[in-house]
């Protein structure tokens, strides 16, 4: 079964290897993947432990529905103290490595210690290895699992790499699989560079029992159908997810010149369907592919079609990375973004805090506190495209003391830079923010600051917020499989029931995380796609387990309160704002210039969103310091915890 | 266990109310409803007047692609202008 795969625990400093089974109260506490992953974290880590240090354990899983007959389950989660915010670290990326690892035998994987010199783990059907990487250290990410799969003499072994960003411990080094698919946030390569850990490499031909094979088959044709016919999946799968940036930056949600505007004005270059050209000019019609078992095949494939790297092969890109070489830095040119994008593939940095960083020093120098001795000449002006390719190649390998600041993440780099630097710094936890501009929508800026990884979108951003719904239709949603009676408005610049729809999306997010399936098969961008309702039949017919759709609301609540009781942990306080549910104070104090004439002039209502805060926390069942009360943690069955079950 | 394949969840009936062909106008409280002619590069909001460029996913399918820079612009700092003014 499915529910056989199994917990490796590895020390790389003495080599032992412990494997132990998931117990199945442990499966119905917390499932699998990123939820399993954030109890081990919770109980495996001590209270202030050094996240680059021997003793942060680094957890890989894929949910507990991965590699069975249900659709998409192609996600790889990695887990472990940030050494970017401190607090809660955790990546989520797509493409083959979870279920390889789950044919070689195992859902998760916790890693400790640091070994003495480079080195990989091997798994293959059961069995584990830790071989020497000397011939591997230094490559980029996909030359390193090209050599991995000759040394190996298989070329069908998927690998999770770091490339030289992690090796040399940038804080927001991405740990990767494939060209493209990154765990991108909170510096989880770092993490395994500090490790001395270059890759897991993974093969497997175990067999993986389903528990209802006839039914599991028979009705994912239905959940096939469900996420294929979907517009946002169709758009998806024409021009990937660059139709998201093109889409909010159409009415003016996205940051521009670090967060000076909200919209990157004539960006016709970097618009999906231009991207899309390029896409097909380079490599023909059919360019876009997909992840495991996944049906909307959202991922292009170009070739850079000028330039310097004309010709180099690369994924993407995503819409981060059109926010963050594109519109942050005000180089709205495709060329620029698509060799950023290849840039920080290879080297294995997260496009989303790189762009931010840049555009952050970009305003930096633009207002004098840093100048061109501090960057070495570099003219580090808005609209410069060399100085962003540049800036990248310096940041990956720590040129220079504005770079080297950098990588070492936007807070410690305020601390280095002086001045007022910190206050034009856009971050939530130490996390620097996605590109997107919350300014105009309260509901998705409560996201930003209450996410557990920091600034983020994919922990409970209530999207289809933007589609202006009926309020009927979000009463179809979000009073589901939890009654809900209070107010929702259909207006993404309302305060209204916004802290309702944030929990609800939190707990979604956590289901699908823990499941192991991607996002885009959730209430994500699409409100018809599957949810608690949809998914205990899933599960069934997978794994032969049974839950009802409120019993898996439980779980992702129960699972979301561990990462926040490691936070808390770890000095998670309501109002810092380097480790605190708080913004920047830009978004109260500075209104949005541009955008659709409803939009323009916004900024965000302190009191409102003070209040929207006091809402969600009791919604989550929370004081207002941001702390469980202790009926809550029974109610979840969390009193008890550490409880080391595992 | 009780799967019940003949219910519907609250996702896949909302599917039943899915429509192509039109989308709403990007201003957050016009929320009009656009429905550009088949092939139609551009739309105009006949509420808000906001204008947009348009791209077809399927012949039946059409999305924004972005604003018609100079008019949107305009209608922008016109409201800017007068949102400050009362502040």
């Amino acid at each position: 079964m499915a529910l056989d795969r199994k917990i490796a625990y590895i020390d790389l400093a003495t080599g032992e290897i412990e494997v132990k089974p998931i117990p199945l109260d442990v499966r119905r506490k917390f499932l699998g993947g990123r939820g399993l992953d954030a109890y081990l974290l919770l109980n495996h880590s001590k209270k202030g432990c050094d996240p680059l240090g021997p003793d942060n354990p680094l957890i890989v899983s894929g949910g507990i529905l991965t590699a069975t007959c249900a659709s998409a389950t192609a996600r790889t989660h990695v887990m472990a103290k940030s050494p970017l915010t401190g607090l809660l670290g955790s990546c989520n990326m797509g493409g083959f490595f979870a279920p390889e690892m789950a044919w070689a035998g195992f859902h998760h994987l916790v890693i400790k210690g640091k070994a003495e010199k480079p080195s990989y783990i091997y798994i293959h059907n059961g069995e584990i290895q830790i071989r020497d990487a000397k011939d591997i250290w230094g490559k980029t990410t996909t030359d390193a699992q090209w050599a991995i799969r000759d040394e190996l003499n298989d070329q069908e072994v998927k690998s999770l790499v770091i490339g030289p960003a992690g090796e040399n411990l940038v804080v927001f080094a991405n740990v990767m699989t494939g060209i493209k698919n990154a765990g991108g946030r909170t510096g989880m390569g770092a993490v395994m560079g500090s490790k001395n850990l270059k890759a897991i490499a993974c093969r497997g031909t175990m067999d993986i029992k389903i528990a209802h094979p006839v039914e599991a088959l028979e009705y994912n044709k239905h959940f096939i159908d469900q996420i294929t016919s979907a517009k946002v999946n169709k758009t998806q799968g024409t021009l990937g997810t660059p139709f998201i940036w093109g889409a909010t930056n159409s009415w003016g949600g996205v940051r521009t010149r670090n967060f000076q505007y909200n919209q990157c004005e004539y960006a016709d270059d970097i618009e999906p369907e231009a991207i899309d050209e390029i896409c097909e000019d380079t490599m023909g019609p059919y360019h876009m592919s997909g992840c495991f078992g996944c049906q909307v095949h959202c991922r292009a494939q170009y070739r850079i079609p000028s330039g310097p790297l004309k010709g180099k092969y690369d994924e993407g890109p995503e819409y981060t990375s059109q926010g963050a070489f594109g519109g942050e830095t005000d180089t709205p040119r495709a060329e620029t973004v698509l060799v950023g994008n290849h840039l920080v593939n290879q080297y294995g940095m997260d496009n989303l805090e790189t762009g931010s960083l840049i555009s952050w020093a970009m305003e930096l120098y633009e207002k004098g506190i840093l100048t061109s001795k501090d960057t070495d000449g570099l003219d580090l002006k808005f609209g410069n495209d060399e100085a962003v390719l540049e800036m990248i190649e310096r940041i990956c390998f720590r040129k220079g003391k504005v770079a080297d600041a950098l990588a070492n993440g936007g807070i410690p780099a305020s601390k280095t830079f002086g001045k007022n630097s910190f206050d034009y710094l856009i971050q939530v936890k130490g996390m620097s923010n996605l590109h997107s501009d919350e300014r105009a929508t309260p509901g998705l800026a409560l996201n930003i600051a209450t996410s557990s990884r920091g600034s983020d979108h994919l922990r409970s951003r209530p999207a289809i917020d933007l589609y202006h719904l009926p309020e009927k239709v979000l009463k179809k949603i979000y009073s589901s499989p939890i009654p809900y009676d209070g107010p929702l408005s259909s207006e993404h610049t309302e305060y209204i029931g916004k802290a309702w729809q944030v929990f609800w999306q939190e707990n979604c997010y956590m289901g699908v995380d823990c499941l192991g399936i991607c996002k885009y098969h959730t209430t994500f961008l699409g409100a018809t796609l599957p949810n608690f309702e949809d998914w205990p039949k899933v599960l069934y017919y997978n794994t032969g387990l049974e839950f009802t759709p409120e019993e898996l609301w439980d779980i992702a609540e129960r699972c979301n309160m561990v990462e926040r009781l490691f936070n808390l942990r770890e000095g998670l306080t309501r109002d810092d704002l380097e480790k605190g549910d708080m913004i920047n104070h830009r978004y109260f104090d500075e209104p949005t210039r541009r955008g659709a004439p409803d939009v323009v002039g916004t900024t965000i209502d302190r009191e409102k969103f003070s209040k929207m805060i006091d809402e969600f926390y009791e919604h989550k069942g929370l004081d207002q310091k941001g702390k469980p009360t202790t009926k809550t943690l029974k109610r979840l069955g969390l009193a008890n915890e550490p409880s080391h079950m595992l | 266990m009780a799967v019940d394949t003949n219910k519907l969840s609250s996702a896949e009936s909302l599917s039943k109310t899915r429509t192509y062909g039109k989308f709403r106008c990007h201003n957050p409280t016009c929320m009009g409803r656009l429905e550009p002619k088949p092939g139609d590069k551009h739309v105009k909001c006949p509420v808000c007047t906001c204008e947009f460029r348009v791209a077809w996913i399927r012949p039946d399918f059409p999305r924004i692609r972005g604003p018609v820079w100079e008019v949107n612009k305009k209608l922008a700092d016109a409201a800017f202008k007068k949102k400050m003014e009362g502040k």
